[in-house]
């Protein structure tokens, strides 16, 4: 049953600047890219990635809009709601792991990280920000065992550019089992075309309106394929994304209208 | 064995998909029809202009259903074409269902859908959510009656109405659309109904009031179904509750001529239309039926 659990927050630890993580008092034992539902009584209920994935589950949130911002004030023994975890996590099979994360993607990248490394296998990871006081996670995943490579757009620190040219760079003289990404979804339009070209299969986490989150409405649901975003995915194949024109090129918004990210194809 | 005719459509079988769930584009109708095995697809209720509908949490599961409150979120009857488009590539029928503010917008939405290439239109007169929309019209047998004319008058298409058992007397309003010339009735919308959280002491939903639907509501809805069939002489569809094929078959014997189904496709995903179909058959095989006709008002 998807019905909805109170939780209590137990910790909150500031990433960056925007950035916060809230672990919370129970445990919903989820995969790598599944998400909750997180409901502010009386304000919304919106998906989050699941960051901590094992012991005491921990979301973490980047300020932007009302919501969040709501959020982001709540303090130790605030009371959230949780429904979940929901969708498909990250499926991992390969020795030689690469990830690519943007901003607060990195959220459902970081608990796969270190569970990959608790079973072996080697993961490298670029992570991205706009400027060296929003990197999210680079310490927690050293710590973990991860080779980090760091981009910022204003080049604050490690390579002053995107995440994608680090990636082109990398694939010149490297190649991985598996590729695994999470952002922006220009950003992650254009690590799948680089893995592609060097046939490294890749899963990318998607980000679409979700109002019931459990796969009934259908406002998450991708042109070109039918699949919901919150039920078949949030992770999807490459080859998935493949068979969808709407993937790198507009969402739905509330009312499920197109926007286009950028301009009209 | 299962195929039907109603209204005119052709019907490979006589399960439907329920307006509003995964209904809001075309890509979703498309595999609906195609992988789910769906008879027919209803669309999202569509109105004039792009609705956000209600903030979240729009949905909620219960012990023995499930609440939701989306709001009648769509894009709009305009941006609405290219979803329909997209949809007949799921070769079965289409019924655009459409609410609207006034008699006025009911009328208007129910012309495009019709200009679009739709089958048939069903008129939301239950949705219980929105102000003075849906349900609103299906409160009252004299706006009950005045939509459904109105349409008449302008759609060519088959219009269904949908009523609500929120009405006082779901039977008269019944009457009331079948006398303005509705060709049929669906039978029935979510109930109007909430869930507090104990915990925080908040309604649980963003509107607060949701409609309810899934197993909890199937014996209202069987009993609407029922007592509509008996009183009126244009087909009705059965909704509520449906997950088996012997839910289905109770809804036949009631007097349904076809159903629809919506929530049940949490419990079974989407290729439930097969498997109802699968069980209808099973049942009318060990019953010696050979046709739905056979079974359909049974109990009256
Ligand atoms: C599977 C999934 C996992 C996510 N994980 C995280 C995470 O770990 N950390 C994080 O900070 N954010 C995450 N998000 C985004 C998050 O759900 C919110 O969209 C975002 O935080 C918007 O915040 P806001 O409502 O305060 O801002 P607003 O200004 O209200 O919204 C900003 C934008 O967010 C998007 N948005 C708003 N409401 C929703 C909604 N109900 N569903 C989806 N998108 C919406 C729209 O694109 C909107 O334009 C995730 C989204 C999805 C779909
Ligand atoms: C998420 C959701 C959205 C719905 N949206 C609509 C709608 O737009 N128009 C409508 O006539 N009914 C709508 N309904 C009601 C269903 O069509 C159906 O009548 C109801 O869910 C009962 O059937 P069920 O028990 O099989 O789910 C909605 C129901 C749900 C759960
Ligand atoms: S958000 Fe409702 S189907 Fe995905």
């Amino acid at each position: 049953m998807n019905t909805m659990e109170i939780a209590k927050i137990k910790r909150v630890v500031k990433d960056t600047q925007r950035i916060k993580t809230f672990i919370l008092d129970i445990d919903v034992s989820a995969i790598p890219g599944q998400f909750v539902m997180v409901w502010l009584p009386d304000v919304d209920e919106k998906p989050m990635s699941v960051s901590y994935t094992s012991g005491d589950m921990g979301i973490t949130i980047l300020e932007l809009g009302d919501f969040t911002r709501r959020l982001c004030e709540l303090k130790v023994g605030g009371k959230i709601g949780i429904r979940g975890p929901m969708g498909r996590g990250f499926k991992v099979y390969g020795d030689r792991l690469l990830l690519v994360g943007g901003g607060v993607g990195m959220a459902p990248l970081a608990p796969l990280a270190e569970d990959a490394i608790k079973e072996g296998k080697e993961v490298t990871a670029i992570v991205g920000a706009i400027t060296a006081k929003e990197l999210l996670f680079v310490e927690r995943l050293k710590k973990a065992g991860v080779r980090v490579f760091v981009s910022t757009d204003d080049g604050t620190a490690g390579y002053k550019g995107f995440t994608t040219d680090v990636l082109q760079e990398l694939l010149q003289k490297e190649t991985f089992d598996q590729c695994f990404t999470c952002g922006p979804e220009i950003m992650m339009f254009k690590v799948l075309n680089i893995a592609e070209d060097k046939e490294i299969p890749t899963q990318a986490s998607l980000h679409r309106y979700f109002k019931c989150g459990i796969g009934i409405c259908g406002h998450c649901v991708l042109d070109g394929t039918g699949l919901r975003v919150c039920k078949e995915g949030p992770t999807f194949r490459d080859k998935e994304l493949r068979k969808s024109h709407e993937f790198g090129y507009y969402w739905r918004n509330a009312a499920g209208q197109k926007i286009y990210f950028g301009v009209k194809k | 064995m299962l195929d039907i005719e109603l209204l005119g459509m052709e019907l490979k079988n006589p399960l439907m998909l329920a307006s509003g769930i995964l209904g809001v584009s075309g890509a979703s109708l498309k595999r609906v029809a195609l992988s789910g095995g769906a008879g027919a697809i209803v669309t999202k209720s569509i109105g004039m202009t792009p609705r956000e509908g209600h903030r979240n949490p729009t949905f909620v599961e219960l012990d023995n259903g499930y609440l939701s409150a989306i709001g009648l979120a769509n894009p709009g009857y305009v941006e609405f074409e290219e979803e329909i488009d997209v949809a007949k590539a799921g070769n079965v029928p289409i019924i655009a269902s459409v609410y609207g503010f006034s008699f006025r917008e009911y009328v208007e939405v129910g012309r495009v859908m019709e200009g679009y290439g739709a089958d048939a239109i069903e008129l939301n007169l239950s949705y219980p959510n929105v102000g003075k929309a849906g349900a609103f019209y299906g409160y009252s047998e004299e706006l009950a009656h005045e939509v459904v004319a109105e349409v008449k008058k302008e759609v060519n298409l088959p219009v269904i109405a949908k009523l609500t058992a929120g009405a006082g007397d779901i039977v008269a309003i019944a009457k009331a659309c079948e006398d303005a010339g509705a060709d049929g009735i669906t039978a029935i919308g979510s109930l109007r109904a909430m869930k507090i959280d104990i915990e925080t002491g908040r309604p649980v939903l963003g509107n607060k009031m949701g409609g309810l639907s899934g197993s909890c509501i199937k014996p209202i809805a069987v009993r609407c179904v029922y007592e509509i069939s008996r009183e009126v002489s244009i087909p009705v569809i059965g909704c509520g509750g449906i997950t088996t094929g012997e839910d289905a078959i109770e809804y036949f014997m009631a007097g349904a001529n076809a159903v629809q189904i919506g929530t049940g496709l949490l419990s079974r995903g989407i290729t439930i239309f097969k498997k109802v179909s699968l069980e209808i058959k099973e049942y009318m095989e060990e019953n010696g039926y050979s046709g739905i006709d056979e079974i359909i008002g049974l109990a009256l």
